[in-house]
């Protein structure tokens, strides 16, 4: 070769540029970012990338440029199944390409992959005051994508949790002052849709419709490796976003109250709930106060 | 005169670790007799894969094999990717690392793609260079593999295999020869996939790679999706018989059967390490019907399991 080789620098981003390109190999070989490091026209592509004894240039680029968004797409769809049904595969392709544009993986792991997603949903949704669908795609994504976070995030498998047991030898007089640890995995979601049960229905193999608003509240946590799903009234959902605030249960639980317009109901249904969350391992520790 | 395989023990006939295969695994433990595992799916698992793959770490030889090193990236290494990995290599007690001899982004992307480079003495400089501090780092040798490509370089002064050969060289480290990723290359390239095996430095090879592609008619992709193809076992026979022997691991990631399908399709390996070399060169196989939805080297996600 008579002349130097180009930069290798200069060779990347020119590749990168090139096979990311939205509107193909040819439209990538003509853009700015591409044009910036190597100064080629799709005409005279050969001088960078030879042909081969039966590919053109362009062909072969094509390989990595087709490849490029449609591997990733697929992820997307695999880390989003439900959504995936309720869009449609081609909205939600649609979706995903535009995201992958507009934020690039920039991680070595896929599990990144999706870290933007509700964001750019929510940067791009219409402009609508009432709950609406855009809303319910933007609270299965968050449903799903909690999920995916829980699955590999970290977990208390291999700790102990407060036992039912434990949580009733605590003395009437000091449950007011008592702090509930939550475990590490535990998330709590509001929602505008009850994408629960719509999941739920997708994942028995239903055609879920697209449901009606309706406020849900829902708990997400993880036992035995496997991400568990428990549905919430309005009231335990603001008592257990309370105690996972750190507030003491007689502060949670009067913070609750406050919401509340049944006193009583509620009341009585405390103990019932603090031992079924025992039960669900909703807790590591409970904390007393000297 | 570096120790063949770099002292690295001959593991026997290995199959790529695949979620799908995760129950079967830990119900039946299968007398498979190494596991390869894709590094970054575990690397930052603190859940089921990771609990699975200790599991198995107390019964089988695990090897890593990475897709996101990026050796030949002229980003900057990722340190904090280089922890993960060790920590990983030092709690499942791997017996070796890998990785590709490719890119997959810039500027701190990534296209979760092996992307090729140019062969030429400015990437040897670069790669070569790299790769030390990358062994630095792990405190071990490193294993490289050549991956498939679809295009090459007019920048290239070298042959893949002269690149391959002199890198392994200057750096001290390992190959992982891919025997699929040569063939699929070969007709990719116009070149011989005999004389690419005949000139790679045998003694550094410490793995061979199986896998099945895709034939687009005047192209092959590198789809794991399929049975091995007879050109490439005779191509695994004359790399048995060159090296004398190395670990062997079948690769297969799209359309995946059964795990009993895929731990017999490695098994094959074992009468082709007896039979007696075809005379070269490889024919190319017929097409088969050009697959639109063929796509290389699939991406890799465990999908979380919820009730």
């Amino acid at each position: 070769m008579s002349q130097p080789p180009r930069n290798l620098e200069d060779i990347q981003q020119w590749l990168q540029a090139v096979i990311t390109h939205p509107d193909g190999i040819a439209a990538g070989v003509e853009s700015f970012d591409a044009q910036q490091q190597i100064d080629v026209s799709a005409a005279d592509l050969e001088s960078v990338i030879p042909r081969s004894q039966a590919r053109t240039s362009i062909e072969r680029l094509a390989v990595y440029g087709n490849a490029y968004f449609a591997r990733l797409v697929e992820c997307m769809r695999e880390l989003f199944p439900a959504l995936v049904h309720a869009l449609g595969e081609e909205l939600f392709d649609g979706f995903s390409l535009e995201y992958l544009q507009k934020y690039p993986s920039r991680s070595y792991t896929l599990e990144h992959l999706a870290d933007h997603f509700i964001q750019f949903l929510q940067e791009t949704r219409p402009d609508e005051a009432e709950a609406s669908w855009p809303d319910f795609i933007i609270d299965l994504a968050r449903f799903e994508w909690t999920i995916d976070d829980i699955f590999n995030g970290p977990g208390v498998e291999q700790e102990r949790l407060l036992t039912v047991e434990q949580l009733q030898a605590i003395p009437p007089q000091r449950w007011p002052d008592a702090r509930l640890v939550p475990v590490v995995c535990l998330r709590l979601l509001a929602f505008k849709y009850p994408v629960n049960d719509y999941y739920t229905e997708f994942r028995q193999g239903n055609e879920p419709a697209l449901p009606e608003p309706a406020e849900s509240f829902v708990a997400l946590s993880r036992r035995d490796y496997i991400v568990r799903r428990y549905e919430l009234t309005r009231p335990q959902f603001q008592l257990l976003t309370a105690l996972v605030a750190g507030n003491s249960v007689g502060d949670a639980i009067g913070l609750c109250a406050e919401a509340s317009d049944d006193l009583d109901s509620l009341a009585a249904d405390l103990q019932d709930w603090f031992r079924l969350w025992a039960a669900d391992g909703f807790f590591q520790r409970v904390e007393l106060p000297e | 005169m570096a120790l063949p395989r770099l002292g690295y023990e001959n593991l026997g006939l290995g199959v790529g670790l695949r979620s799908v295969h995760f129950p079967y695994i830990l119900q039946n433990n299968p007398a498979v007799d190494w596991f390869e595992i894709i590094s970054e799916n575990f690397m930052d698992s603190q859940g089921r894969p990771r609990w699975v793959l200790d599991q198995l770490a107390e019964r089988y030889h695990i090897v890593m094999h990475g897709v996101s090193m990026s050796i030949g990236s002229t980003d900057p290494l990722n340190f904090e990717y280089f922890k993960k990995l060790k920590k990983l290599a030092d709690a499942v007690d791997a017996r070796w690392v890998s990785d590709h001899l490719c890119w997959t982004g810039v500027a701190g992307r990534n296209s979760h793609d092996l992307l090729p480079i140019p062969f030429n003495e400015q990437t040897l400089d670069h790669v070569v260079g790299r790769i030390r501090i990358v062994q630095d780092l792990l405190e071990r040798p490193l294993v490289l593999e050549n991956p498939s490509s679809y295009v090459t370089f007019a920048d290239s002064t070298l042959s893949e295999w002269e690149f391959l050969t002199r890198m392994a060289d200057e750096a001290d480290c390992g190959l992982l020869l891919d025997v699929n990723n040569v063939y699929v290359s070969s007709v990719n390239h116009d070149f011989d996939p005999v004389e690419f095996i005949e000139n790679v430095p045998y003694e550094r090879v410490v793995q061979f790679h199986l896998a099945g592609h895709t034939n687009m008619g005047t192209y092959c992709i590198d789809t794991h999706d399929g049975h091995v193809i007879d050109p490439v076992w005779d191509l695994y026979r004359l790399a048995h018989k060159l090296t004398g022997g190395v670990s062997t691991l079948l690769e297969w990631d799209a359309k995946i059967p059964p795990f009993t399908e895929v731990h017999a399709e490695v098994l094959k390996a074992r009468r082709h390490m007896t039979s007696q070399l075809h005379d070269v060169p490889i024919p190319l196989t017929a097409p088969g019907p050009p697959d639109a939805s063929a796509m290389p080297h699939p991406l890799h996600l465990v999908v979380p399991e919820v009730q």
